[in-house]
């Protein structure tokens, strides 16, 4: 019986498995059902992003960057733009950067939407996860209408942005936004209220804030946890200074508190997206960039739907990036697995990964 | 130290505000930068790595939000004003150790990020782990060991987080002489095996 108890078992997950679309492997040691270690190993899609940035132009770079990731394509972008921007001495214009706002509050509601179906749907809660996505369509076609693309929007482009909104355009995105709003508030009843899922979620993964802090936790996952840390509020970035966002908190810290920040974030969402519509500033979409941007070294923060998304950008003065690095929130938000696995049955393993809302595209870069 | 850029100076202020970080990296501190708004660079050297990041820790002064490095190669002009450069070469290092890798660790509170930064002799990168004060670095040190091939001491999993386990040993693709040949005859076929 010593002996047995001393011999590790190891339940492997991965790199393909059914509770994920993407690729990462996991391992978790096990003792009968419950979990005593967790390991995770990433790179099954890593592509080298950042040095190829070194060997392609700044231009060039945006599009590059915008293609890490499929679900917050713009906030790559919009972090790379503002570095760039910063480092060139460019001022972009306040539309554009109201623009850029309008589109990462969109780019929230669809990746919040999403992972709202992907978390239903490792709970068992198809009917959920069919709902949710059937209604994310209505922010996917506005996204559609407005940039031409369903992911990967293009709406950067060094020195503003590349689409306007007009009184027409905007009357749409409202009329959207108000088929949105009332359906996220039967979410948010769902999540808080459904018995057979709060089974699921109710003090699942649970984080003290504490702990939060000491794992490094960013962006709703820390935020659920009672954690203070949201970029747009921090250090407001394009146009949150004018049109600020009110910073979500939850003080539960397991699962449900991350459902109901994640969906009370939605409201605060569409709420900035009208009050940008009513008051859009007036003026040009793009200020002219150099070529060749001066040498320097400069960070960009943006709060991206899953966290903190961090980019240091060192330029050498030429055509080309000396270095770009790239952080991507899933990296941070892994700890969350790691950290809070030991101790919880297997069978929740999945639920907890899927309630961090991870990432691998992002990041394997 | 002879030279100096005109940003750069090789000590801290002393009228700095109790509890900031640079007071309370003061005694480590071997020069200042304040490159943009809400920003502070401080050099330091690797030795006292752990000393600085303890303090911030044990202040409660933000968190850790990235560690990452840079390949100085081909870059003399910028690191000559740098006085941890030129305190490398007083040193009497080799020509190797003129292209030093330089090592980023990036705290934020707030609006306010510090960047404790040093400098690891190129053919000897060696640093110590962070893990022991925040278990959550292992992540970027394990970028560190793959991407730079620095030696990071006492790191709990050295193994790869990102590159394939066939990957050619001493090969490091963020440095900059880093070339595509010297991975052409890793076959995908072994990468999958």
């Amino acid at each position: 019986m010593e002996n047995e108890k001393r011999e590790k078992f190891i339940v492997p997950i991965g790199p393909q498995h059914p509770a994920l679309k993407e690729p990462g492997h996991f391992e978790f040691t096990v003792d009968g059902e419950t979990v005593t270690g967790a390991t995770v190993r990433l790179g099954y899609v890593h592509r080298g992003i950042e040095k190829a940035t070194e060997d392609r132009n700044w231009t060039q770079n945006l599009y590059l960057l915008e293609r890490i990731c499929g679900i917050c394509s713009h906030s790559h972008a919009m972090a790379y733009s503002l570095g760039v921007e910063k480092l060139a001495g460019v001022t972009v214009p306040p539309r554009a950067q109201a623009i850029r706002q309008v589109v990462a509050e969109m780019e929230r509601i669809h990746s919040h939407l999403l992972w709202l179906g992907v978390a239903a749907h490792e709970a068992g809660f198809d009917t959920l996860f069919m709902f949710s996505w059937r209604d994310r369509e209505t922010i996917m076609d506005i996204l559609e209408g407005l940039t031409g693309n369903r992911v990967n929007y293009s709406v950067n482009v060094l020195g503003g942005v590349k689409v306007d909104i007009d009184a027409e355009r905007a009357d749409s995105i409202r009329k959207g936004l108000d088929l949105l709003e009332e359906r996220t508030r039967h979410y948010l009843k769902v999540v808080t209220t459904d018995e057979t899922f709060l089974r699921r979620t109710r003090g699942v993964g649970f984080t003290t804030t504490e702990q939060a802090e000491a794992l490094g936790l960013v962006g709703p996952t820390a935020r659920a946890a009672n954690v203070a840390r949201d970029v747009r509020v921090d250090v407001p970035y394009v146009a949150y200074a004018e049109f600020p966002v009110t910073m979500t908190l939850d003080t539960g810290g397991d699962l449900e508190a991350r459902f109901v920040v994640r969906i009370k974030e939605l409201f605060e969402s569409y709420r900035v997206i009208r009050l940008i519509l009513d008051k859009l500033p007036a003026g040009d979409l793009t200020m002219r960039m150099p070529r060749r941007i001066k040498e320097g070294e400069t960070v960009s923060r943006i709060e991206a739907p899953r966290g903190e998304l961090f980019y240091f950008i060192k330029s050498g003065g030429g055509e080309k990036p000396e270095r770009i690095k790239v952080r991507t929130p899933s990296i941070n938000n892994f700890a969350l697995v790691t950290g809070t696995a030991v101790g919880h049955q297997l069978a929740d393993m999945p639920m907890i990964l899927a309630g961090m809302d991870p990432c691998f595209s992002c990041n394997d870069r | 130290m002879t030279i100096q850029a005109t940003n750069v100076t090789s000590a801290a202020q002393p009228d700095a505000p109790k509890g900031s970080p640079m007071q309370l990296l003061a005694q480590w501190t071997k020069g200042i930068k304040t490159p943009e708004i809400n920003r502070l660079d401080i050099l330091i050297d690797a030795a006292d790595m752990l000393a600085c990041v303890k303090v911030l820790t044990d202040a409660h002064w933000g968190y850790l939000i990235a560690i990452t490095a840079l390949d100085t190669l081909g870059k003399p002009a910028t690191y000559a004003q740098d006085v941890r450069w030129k305190a490398l070469l007083d040193a009497g290092a080799t020509q190797a150790a003129s292209s030093p890798i330089e090592v980023l660790y990036f705290f934020a509170n707030g609006p306010q990020i510090v960047t404790l930064r040093m400098l690891l002799a190129r053919e000897a990168a060696t640093i110590s782990s962070l893990c022991g004060i925040i278990p959550s670095a292992n992540w970027y040190e394990r970028e560190l060991i793959e991407m730079f091939g620095i030696t990071v001491v006492n790191t709990p999993d050295p193994t790869h987080l990102f590159l394939p386990d066939n990957w050619p040993d001493n090969v490091y693709p963020l440095r900059k002489d880093f070339k595509i040949e010297q991975i052409s005859s890793t076959k995908i076929e072994d990468i999958h095996e």
